[in-house]
């Protein structure tokens, strides 16, 4: 299939554009940063093309439907949400150093897709439960808000790092990190993007599980851990809203509620579900 | 958001249940305790998990009810907690919030200018009585009702918006409280079950999931036929069930239930789950006649029916159908009769030549599994008829309205309690020696960002009123 052909190398275009991202970081030239850039929105471009090529020849196939129904699907559409995201908050905030921490995460996801023996890339058409507008929805809303707290993740890392900051000696990798308090913004801003998002992943998922099922919640395991996540995710917004924790205990939660978001994502696959069919 | 200083602070309870950090803990302890109940089997599952524990674990996970985990009283106690918890906070909060929400600033107040940057400021060459209508008009579409007061040192203007986003996160919490209300509804008043209907039967009842007892449904379902299309690759592709819902054994209701398109009935809800196969009445047999007049022909029967034999030879019935005899496979007990002989009784095999290479001799050693046995015919059973049964999940939960409203709340909530503000715009225009001065300024609950876009903005359409 062609799609698949056009999107197994944007793994590497991304890994090249992560590789300017860190050159940028270790040798404090702008211009490196730059033609990160312009890759990063070179693969985007051929990204979103080839997910809508594939979108086109599942109704040559005839069996169409939107390129996001099996585990293969949803890793291309999830490194696509992320730099998607990425290139957003480059631009509103003109800061490239954020690149060299999210274009691995789309790199990550791309690779895994590609080139993971385990993982089938064929359009297969769709059983009779995820026939439903509801797919669209569910997808969508849940995979931008797992984008967001990969990039709240992200950024975590990066304030992690700058703690290591010392001002007597000049380190350029960590001068090019925003300050803390802007990576604290964003980190929270990112989260809170991801928690709605995530919100309205569940209440999709829910509304469609009713109708398919019957029952909007049935503590099934990714059902549980879609609430894990979003109960660690409330604790952190909480803690930082109600308590006025900042910084490093906060990078934490973060990290930990990724973990969580990682584990719905994969780990859950490991156990029986109603999900299987985006093993 | 301050607490409120009132008597209900110096009783303990109440303070140990409006504690933040105990919402914190609360929400971590169930992430936690969630955790376990994805590691073990819950419910049906846990049967055969069970069954390896060692039995001191076992009586341990029974006590804990860790095989039911959900539908503990532990956890209903911590959903309980965390909900008690989340009412207290909000009504320890909310007289805070409501005095936030009454107030509402003086429109000549200085302070909020003092941190202002000077192009936030301009002159113009005017008088008071001038300005005060275009600035009057304008301030006011920007934000409706506005405040203003005019003195001999200059005149004043407020104006909000947002002011409505303090409540956002009550919204959000009593979102959590109809969720959790709609839930014990649900397993209150509600039932899961679920029938499996073979086509052609009509069922009264269903089997609840929780007991397996049947719960009569106080009308009949009738499945007239089930219908299943698949994929070149055999995968189902869409599967429907004609169903006929009778009251009091008339037709009340006719429906074609497809996946993902639920029908109530009467308050109960049924969704196409499931389907499957199993044997008919029927079958499909083959008869090869030899000797001087040869004839083959293949008949489709039904159990019971009768046949004639051809050349007048006499008749015969299938008498028994069974999807798997001897565990050779489907096969069908045919009995001949015929008009001079003894009667006969042969079971035909679907997979009669497979069973041949297997066991090579079987039929000339047991002439009733013989298909030759009646010469000089050959008889042989090419398949089975099959018919298929729905499986239908059958629901009533009288909670879920509730669950509705609590999620586009909680929705709302979110938008208006994380991007919404109250921001509040204060414009003045004081008299100096070179004219009148304008200034604009603002203040903002959250997002100095935006509020400071909006100021600028405004900032623009003042000077393009005053200067041209």
């Amino acid at each position: 299939m062609v799609n698949t052909v056009i999107l197994s190398p944007i793994t590497f275009v991304y890994f090249i554009s992560f590789f300017f991202y860190l050159l940028m970081m270790v040798m404090g030239k702008s211009s490196l940063g730059r033609i990160g850039t312009y890759i990063t929105l070179g693969g985007f471009v051929v990204h979103t093309f080839a997910i809508i090529l594939r979108w086109v020849e599942s109704y040559k196939l005839g069996i169409g439907h939107a390129p996001l129904s099996n585990l293969y699907e949803s890793l291309i559409f999830f490194a696509w949400t992320i730099i998607l995201l990425y290139l957003i908050i480059e631009w509103r905030t003109k800061n490239r150093s954020i690149g060299a921490f999210a274009t691995p995460l789309a790199f990550l996801a791309m690779a895994y897709g590609s080139f993971s023996p385990s993982i089938n890339n064929r359009i297969q058409p769709l059983v009779p439960a995820l026939q439903s507008n509801w797919l669209l929805a569910h997808v969508i809303t849940s995979f931008f808000g797992y984008a967001a707290f990969a990039l709240a993740f992200g950024l975590s890392i990066m304030y992690l790092i700058k703690r290591l900051d010392n001002p007597e000696k000049r380190n350029i990798f960590l001068n090019l990190i925003p300050g803390s308090s802007i990576l604290d913004d964003l980190t929270h801003q990112m989260v809170v993007i991801g928690f709605l998002l995530l919100t309205l992943g569940i209440i999709t998922g829910a509304v469609w599980a009713h109708a398919a099922w019957g029952s909007y919640w049935t503590w099934d395991p990714k059902e549980t851990w879609s609430l894990i996540t979003w109960l660690v995710y409330a604790a952190l917004l909480h803690a930082r809203m109600m308590r006025g924790w900042r910084g490093k205990r906060l990078a934490i939660l973060s990290i930990v509620g990724f973990c969580c978001v990682l584990f719905t994502y994969f780990g859950v696959n490991y156990l029986a579900g109603l999900h299987s069919y985006a093993q | 958001m301050a607490a409120s200083k009132t008597t209900k602070n110096s009783n303990i309870i109440w303070t140990f249940f409006s504690s933040v950090n105990l919402t914190i803990l609360l929400l971590i302890i169930l992430a936690i305790t969630s955790v376990a109940g994805t590691l073990i089997p819950q419910q049906e599952g846990a049967t055969e998990f069970a069954q390896k524990l060692h039995p001191g674990l076992f009586r341990l996970f029974r006590f804990l009810q860790l095989f039911d985990m959900y539908h503990s009283i532990w956890f209903r106690i911590l959903i309980g907690l965390l909900a008690l918890n989340l009412i207290v906070c909000s009504l320890d909060r909310f007289p805070a919030t409501w005095k936030l929400f009454k107030t509402s600033p003086r429109p000549d107040r200085s302070k909020p200018f003092e941190n202002s940057p000077p192009e936030w400021s301009f002159t113009v060459r005017s008088t008071l009585k001038e300005v005060s209508t275009p600035l009057f008009e304008l301030i006011g579409g920007q934000f409706g009702k506005i405040k203003s007061k005019a003195t001999d040192t200059g005149l004043y203007f407020y104006g909000e918006k947002g002011r409505y986003s303090y409540f956002g996160f009550y919204l959000v919490h009593l979102s959590v409280l109809f969720i959790i209300l709609g839930g014990i509804v649900g397993s209150l008043f509600g039932f899961e079950a679920y029938v499996n209907i073979p086509e052609g039967d009509t069922v009264n009842s269903v089997r609840l999931r929780s007991r397996g007892a049947p719960r009569p449904l106080g009308f009949e379902v009738r499945c007239e036929s089930f219908i299943v299309d698949f994929y070149e690759n055999g995968m189902p592709k869409e599967y429907l069930s004609d169903l006929t819902f009778l009251v009091d054994g008339k037709e009340s209701k006719k429906w074609n239930l497809k996946v993902n398109h639920p029908v109530t009935f009467r308050g109960i809800t049924f969704y196409q789950s499931s389907y499957g196969e199993i044997p008919g009445n029927g079958a499909g047999i083959r008869i090869l006649k030899q000797g001087p007049e040869p004839a083959e022909f293949s008949m489709p029967m039904k159990l019971g029916e009768r046949a004639a034999l051809p050349g007048n030879d006499g008749e015969f019935f299938l008498a028994e159908i069974r999807p798997d005899f001897m565990r050779l496979g489907p096969a069908a007990l045919l009995v001949i009769r015929p008009t001079e002989r003894a009667e006969k009784r042969i079971w035909i095999f679907q997979d009669h030549d497979s069973i041949h290479e297997r066991f090579p001799e079987i039929f000339e050693r047991f002439p009733r599994l013989n298909p030759g046995a009646f010469e000089p015919y050959f008889f042989s059973l090419e398949q089975l008829e099959r018919k298929y049964y729905t499986g239908l999940q059958v629901n009533k939960d009288p909670g879920v309205s509730l669950i509705w409203i609590g999620c586009f709340m909680m929705v709302i909530g979110f938008f208006v309690a994380f991007f919404q503000s109250h921001r509040g715009i204060y414009v003045r225009a004081l008299p100096t020696k070179k004219g009148i001065r304008i200034s604009v300024t603002g203040r903002s609950n959250k997002n100095p960002v935006g509020l400071e876009r909006e100021v600028q903005q405004l900032n623009v359409k003042l000077r393009n009123l005053f200067i041209p």
